[in-house]
């Protein structure tokens, strides 16, 4: 009984053998692959999460009551998925962003853990809006799973390709023959 | 005997190390959920009439730390949700609540009078504390907490609702503004919050 068993998966090694080795690199290929296919298509806001800070300065407040812009805060500010907001409010009054209370000489955060696209009520715009994009980041797990997906699928194919263009009946199967007539004595 | 000596020493040691380390991570690691006002500064002071008509002074609670939020009694979803979310909080931070105020300061004066707050507010909590006041007391307040009211029109019935900001202030037991949330952050959350500044 045992040599029966030993006899087939002598039988068998030949195709595991080749399944491992086109396995591994299948595995190189597709990783080269995909982060090529990552890095080229990457959408340049695709980064690690970081703080993201906005100054009011001092006389936002006049300025706005006066119906003018204030230059250096933007109609819209785009986040990456996990990006902290810190808004710093040098004016002399209170101001508040969203579900932000910042008063004055002080500063207030907000993490952005969520994809959304938002506008949020905004004491220091004079549209009165700040309009909110987070963007979802690539994660590595993201990329893990990417490859998850294309090393057994390329594996298959390619697997599968070599039975049809290389047959075990060549060079590896006498081997593996000649290999399991010594073993069996 | 000396080679003992080494390894006790040794232990207590490592003992100290990692209790050190382990306060330190703790004291210094700890981050809040909402959105923390950094450097904390005195909340503004108001005057208002509680649900049992007692007057209530927010610098009179120094020594408790303070949730509070705006709302209404005839609001159909963020006041309940809020008050029901400051019901979960208090039973998640358990003995630690005796230190807790759970407030709601009114945006609707004309229908939120002290009877009606008196029926409202304790229907969640009996330690909940509504407040209402003079429309003037009460726009002087709105005004130091950045709140919009905006009364939308009313139906045929007289029903109306009110717009108005829904985030919860934490004030702190010196009597500062110290963080604020969203509507929609999980109660588990303010709670933790909540009892790491008890602490």
């Amino acid at each position: 009984m045992p040599e029966i068993q030993k006899s087939k998966d002598s039988k068998y090694r030949p195709y595991i053998k080749r399944l491992a080795i086109i396995f591994a690199a299948c595995f190189v290929i597709a990783l080269v692959f995909n982060e090529a296919a990552y890095r080229i298509q990457k959408d340049s806001n695709d980064r690690a999460p970081q703080l993201v800070q906005i100054v009011i300065p001092a006389g936002t407040a006049a300025r706005v009551a006066a119906g003018e812009p204030v230059p250096s805060i933007p109609p819209g500010v785009s986040f990456v998925e996990g990006d902290v907001l810190e808004v710093i409010n040098q004016d002399s009054v209170n101001h508040q962003l969203g579900p932000l209370w910042i008063p004055a000489g002080t500063s207030a955060s907000l993490a952005m853990d969520n994809p959304e696209k938002l506008s949020y009520s905004c004491s220091f715009q004079t549209s009165k809006f700040l309009d909110i994009l987070v963007r979802p980041a690539t994660t590595y797990s993201d990329r893990i799973s990417g490859l998850s997906i294309s090393v057994p699928t390329l594996t298959a194919l390619v697997f599968v390709y070599s039975l049809a263009a290389l047959p075990l009946d060549g060079r590896e199967k006498k081997e593996n023959d000649a290999r399991s007539a010594e073993t069996n004595g | 005997m000396k080679s003992k000596v080494v390894l006790f020493g040794a232990g207590i040691f490592i003992g100290l190390a990692l209790v050190l380390g382990g306060w330190g991570i703790y004291k210094v690691g700890y981050q809040f959920h909402g959105s923390v006002i950094n450097p904390p500064v005195r909340a503004a002071d108001f005057s208002l009439i509680d649900q049992n008509g007692t007057s209530y002074r927010l610098s009179d609670q120094r020594g408790k730390t303070v949730l509070l939020f705006f709302g209404y009694t005839h609001c159909p979803d963020e006041c309940p949700g809020t008050l029901a979310q400051f019901k979960q909080i208090k039973q998640q931070i358990g003995g630690k609540a005796k230190d807790v105020e759970f407030v709601m300061i009114t945006v609707d004066p004309t229908r939120d009078t002290r009877e009606q707050l008196h029926n409202y507010v304790p229907g969640f909590d009996p330690a909940f504390i509504g407040l209402t006041g003079s429309p003037a007391d009460l726009e002087q307040v709105w005004k130091s907490y950045g709140v919009y009211v905006s009364p939308a029109p009313a139906d045929s019935q007289g029903n109306y609702e009110v717009g108005h900001n829904t985030r919860i202030y934490l004030i702190d037991k010196q009597g500062d503004w110290r963080i604020t949330y969203p509507y929609g952050m999980e109660s588990s959350q303010i709670a933790e919050d909540l009892d790491h500044l008890l602490n």
